[in-house]
């Protein structure tokens, strides 16, 4: 039960975490970095000369711009580190803060002679880091810093500021001579940018506007579609495609929470029940001793509220350590860099969910305990089974491994429900995570290295959580039913089932439901894959889905196998005996 | 054979010999059956000496076939036999169990060496229990809410306590045979 | 005479070294068929471990047991399963009935479980049910029966699949005075038929009317009495008429 709810708590303290920190990330990142509302880019002609930056001076008068820098000098190149080669776009700035776009330094310094600085998602793509040797252009060059930057899209989705390629050249067209590929984006001092060029430079410009929201508008109303003038980019396109991912991430994160949230209360719902099932008899004793109802319920609450506190500490405090790991990969923003706050919200929050999974999960047991008349509890310590009738008469047509599954799972429909909930919220889980990561192999990827694969681990993380959870779950019916029948199943042996026959009954009456789960599970999977992300759907292969009902219940099989069994083959004798005393 | 029970018997109306009987066969099952079909005239007899019931003969000599038998007496309970039946009923006097003899029995067996006590026991167990057999049987060949399924039941119920006082008495003597 | 049972110092002991309990301690019981048998002793005796060993519920630590001509005390986990559903029924003094399965569900399932068709195990169920007098009771379930009538339910489910021996254990010991008399009659009843019964009990009035009695002390026989024999014709002064 400590475990079921700080795994629970756990993740959902993940979830919050996360959600506060990558709750608005880009906005706090421009904040501080003073991001520009627009950049402006001008770019040499391929076959032509040189461009002059005056131009893009026209645009720094432009009405409603109220602040600018700029223009800057841009010049692709070849970036040496070790014996790896990539192509990177060297942006030339001054080495005092300019006054739009302040690229946030996260480690090191700001550019100086000599010293290039390293954006930050390119950094951590290809694992540079301050003080590493690197050469540009032929020059040799230390890394100063590594920092981030809202003026452009992080890599590898890098906005291009020279002539670059992105992912594959469409068939039959050529990239421009001197086009860099998948550049990363690295400061230098302008001098240094100049001695490195080959040719022709860009130049790019920040403006500041007076109203962010205008700069669709003003894009629009300055951009000229030829040649030789300069490419504007609002603000909300950067936006767009940084937290696009993020967005996804998030959602995924918060989805598989609220997964791994249900799943959590249905195990611990069984724990409660079972153990309530163990106390009635101290119930019976307490009431017989002279306690009221009440009281017994505020016994058995508090126990479990202590359990659920206790829980939820364990959990936050797993979540705090593991929420790091987790936004550490979100690279290129300051927010994200940064560690996730444990707010009070967040505490407030677990702590309540925690308290209301026990309250709720004890309640009902806690409630028909203390109502139980004090003899029937002292004599007899289990709820009665239910009696389901048509159950009954249709298994007494089955081979007897079913006959004994459904009278098993007959005895207890809630219980049966419970396990198809739970089966159907982590089938679904999956389902969806596949959805997700198909949709992630059906994008077009520039490079597998980083946001898709940070998406995909995130996914794989969640998945495995729902899947660890859902096993234990499993585990934990399958063995509170097998207490819960154990006089039953004794009873079954001594009448002649074999313990092959009982304890196949018994692993039956855990697969039936996953089964039922599992389809369920099949649909709910799309539907909220649907809801999370409803843009694009592309369905992962049929086949899978159609493996994964057989595949959960042979799983579900061979989880219950080992207590079924152990079950099956206790001896009769002794608990036929007890049952005397 | 009791007076008092057939004072008794007599409290409701008066009754022929013979109903006495049927009644008292009803109540008693398979025990009736070892009582002697006379005794119950014989406790009548000796009630009407000692003054408790009178006897009415009906004049009914019509025929040679109703010549006056002792079958043809009704008995009826005289006031002094009323009282005394009333006495009884509060009456609490229960008939005494004797373990007296067979425990002195032991003791004297053991004392002097005549037998071994144990096997007094033994013996005896045996003996109750085929008692008991043959109680028990007649009880479950009694139908269901009989009279006398509830005598049968009571000897039932006293042969198993004798039982198991005989088994307390093995027990004892076992250890002091031991201890000795 | 012919043994349905027989066993050859039969011995079963929990624990070991100085903890070593000698439950059934070398016992030799010979059950002929059609024989009843009760084996009475005080709690803890070990009578109730002879019977589980004798039916299958527990394994030997020594010794033989035929059942049926058959040896059966090495049988597999299955081997035995299937014995107990074929060859061997029990009566248990808690009933033992499954309180969500109703009366005849309750009779019908050994039957079912040893594979036999759901029409046939019904069929069987009810006559079976008549048997023991409780023919209208078949759609109730067992929390609605007195004691007596759960027992009988029992019984009429130890008799399912027509086994060669019954078992039964302290079949009386829940039971009233006229709850008791109702299930000894019904193990006359059997007995008549030609059943084989061994019966442990402390209850001296069941040890009484069995054909032999056998006393257990400590895992071991001690006594045997053969109870049948003519009458003795002790009712009357059992019930004070003489004198």
């Amino acid at each position: 039960m400590l475990l079921a709810i700080a795994a629970a708590t756990t993740t959902l303290t993940l979830g919050l975490a996360i959600h506060g920190v990558a709750s608005d990330p880009f906005q706090s990142s421009r904040e501080t970095t003073a991001g520009p509302d627009v950049t402006a880019v001008i770019m040499p002609d391929p076959e032509g000369g040189a461009v002059d930056p005056a131009v893009l001076d026209g645009l720094t008068g432009a009405d409603g711009v109220v602040d600018h820098s700029g223009p800057y000098p841009v010049a692709g190149a070849t970036l040496t580190h070790g014996d790896r080669t990539m192509d990177v776009q060297a942006v030339g700035r001054d080495t005092e803060p300019a006054a739009v776009d302040r690229p946030a330094v996260t480690d090191g310094d700001w550019v100086r002679g000599g010293g290039v600085v390293v954006e930050a998602a390119f950094a951590e793509a290809t694992g540079l880091q301050v003080g590493d040797p690197v050469t540009l252009a032929g020059r040799s060059f230390e890394v100063a810093g590594i920092a981030v930057t809202t003026a452009l899209v992080p890599y590898p989705w890098t906005t291009c500021l020279v002539h670059c390629v992105l992912g594959q050249l469409p068939e039959g067209m050529r990239s421009a001579p001197g086009a860099v590929r998948e550049p990363g984006t690295v400061w230098l001092t302008v001098t240094d940018v100049e001695e490195i060029a080959s040719g022709p430079l860009s130049y790019v410009s920040y403006l500041k506007l007076a109203d962010p929201d205008d700069a669709q508008a003003f894009v629009d109303a300055h951009n000229q579609d030829q040649p030789g003038a300069p490419r504007l980019e609002p603000w909300q396109h950067t936006f767009e495609q940084v937290t696009h991912l993020e967005r996804n991430s998030q959602r995924v994160l918060t989805t598989g929470g609220w997964l791994l949230g249900i799943l959590a209360v249905a195990s611990v719902a069984v724990l409660v029940g079972g153990r309530m099932a163990d106390q009635t008899q101290r119930v019976g004793l307490l009431k017989a001793v002279g306690a009221t109802p009440g009281l017994v319920a505020a016994i058995l609450l508090t126990a479990h509220v202590a359990v659920a506190l206790l829980a939820s500490a364990a959990g936050l405090v797993a979540g705090r350590l593991t929420a790091p790991l987790l936004s550490e990969r979100t690279p290129g923003l300051i927010g994200a860099a940064g560690d996730p706050a444990l707010t009070l919200r967040t505490i407030a929050i677990v702590t309540a969910v925690a308290l209301g999974v026990a309250v709720t999960a004890t309640l009902v047991p806690a409630i028909r305990s203390a109502r139980t008349s004090t003899v029937d509890a002292l004599n007899d310590a289990a709820r009665p089974p239910r009696r389901v009738g048509w159950l009954v008469a249709l298994s007494s047509r089955l081979p007897v491994a079913l006959l004994i599954a459904l009278r098993v799972a007959g005895r207890r429909p809630r219980r049966v429900a419970l396990s198809i909930a739970s089966m159907t919220v982590t089938v679904s889980g999956v389902v969806a995570a596949m959805a997700a990561n198909a949709q992630l192999a059906a994008q077009p990827i520039l490079d597998a290295d980083t946001e898709t694969q940070r998406l995909g681990e995130l996914l794989l993380i969640i998945t495995v959580t729902l899947i660890a959870l859902a096993a234990v779950n499993t585990i934990v019916v399958t063995w509170a039913t097998v207490l819960d029948v154990r006089h039953a199943s004794a009873l079954t042996r001594a009448l002649g089932a074999t313990p092959a026959q009982l304890s196949a009954g018994l692993s039956f009456a855990q697969v039936l439901p996953a089964f039922v789960g599992a389809v369920l599970g099949v649909g709910g999977g799309l539907v909220l894959y649907t809801a999370v992300d409803p843009d694009e759907v592309p369905l992962p292969p049929v086949w899978w889905l159609a493996a994964l009902v057989p595949g959960v219940m042979l799983a579900v099989a061979a989880l219950t196998a080992v207590p079924a069994r152990l079950a099956a083959r206790r001896p009769v004798a002794p608990l036929l005996q007890a049952e005397l005393a | 054979m009791q007076q008092e029970v057939v004072l008794a018997l007599l409290a409701k109306e008066p009754s022929h010999g013979y109903q006495l009987r049927a009644r008292l066969r009803q109540a008693l099952g398979p025990i009736g059956e070892a009582m002697n079909a006379g005794q119950v005239y014989v406790v009548l007899t000796r009630l009407e000496k000692a003054g408790l019931v009178t006897t009415e003969r009906p004049e009914l000599a019509t025929g040679p076939a109703a010549a006056p038998t002792a079958d043809r007496k009704t008995y009826a309970l005289t006031p002094k036999g009323q009282q005394r039946v009333a006495e009884w009923m509060t009456e609490v006097s229960w008939p005494k169990p004797d373990l007296t003899e067979f425990h002195l029995k032991l003791v004297a067996a053991a004392a002097a060496g005549l037998a071994d006590p144990l096997s007094i026991v033994d013996t005896q167990r045996r003996e109750l229990l085929r008692r008991l057999r043959e109680a028990q049987r007649a009880a479950m060949a009694e139908p269901d809410g009989a009279e006398a399924g509830l005598l049968l039941e009571g000897i039932v119920l006293r042969l198993q306590a004798d039982l198991r006082w005989l088994e307390a008495c093995e027990r004892s003597w076992t250890t002091r045979r031991s201890t000795s | 005479m012919s043994s349905i049972l027989s066993t050859r110092g039969l011995t079963r002991t929990y624990g070991d070294g100085e903890s070593l309990v000698r439950a059934v301690d070398g016992v030799d019981l010979d059950v002929a068929a059609g024989e009843t048998v009760a084996v009475m002793g005080p709690s803890g005796c070990g009578k109730s471990t002879l019977l589980h060993l004798v039916g299958g519920l527990d394994r030997a630590s020594g010794g033989e047991i035929h059942l049926a001509g058959r040896r059966v005390d090495q049988l597999t986990e299955r081997a035995l399963a299937r014995l107990r559903r074929t060859d061997v029924g029990f009566v248990f003094q808690a009933f033992h009935l499954m309180d969500e399965l109703t009366v005849i569900e309750n009779v019908e399932l050994p039957a079912l479980l040893a594979g036999r068709s759901p029409r046939a195990a019904r069929a069987r169920a009810t006559e079976l049910l008549r048997r023991v007098g409780l023919d209208a009771k078949g759609d109730a379930l067992p929390t609605a029966l007195s004691g007596g009538q759960r027992q009988r339910v029992a019984v009429a489910r130890a008799l399912s699949n027509e086994p060669v021996l019954v078992l039964a254990d302290e079949p009386t010991g829940n039971l009233d005075s006229a709850a008791t008399l109702d299930v000894l009659r019904l193990f006359e009843d059997l007995h008549e038929a030609g059943q084989t019964l061994v019966i442990v009990t402390h209850d001296e009035r069941i040890a009484a009317t069995a054909d032999r009695l056998i006393s257990m002390r400590d895992g071991a026989f001690v006594d045997e009495t053969r109870l049948t024999g003519g009458t003795t014709g002790h009712l009357g002064a059992l019930a004070g008429l003489e004198g």
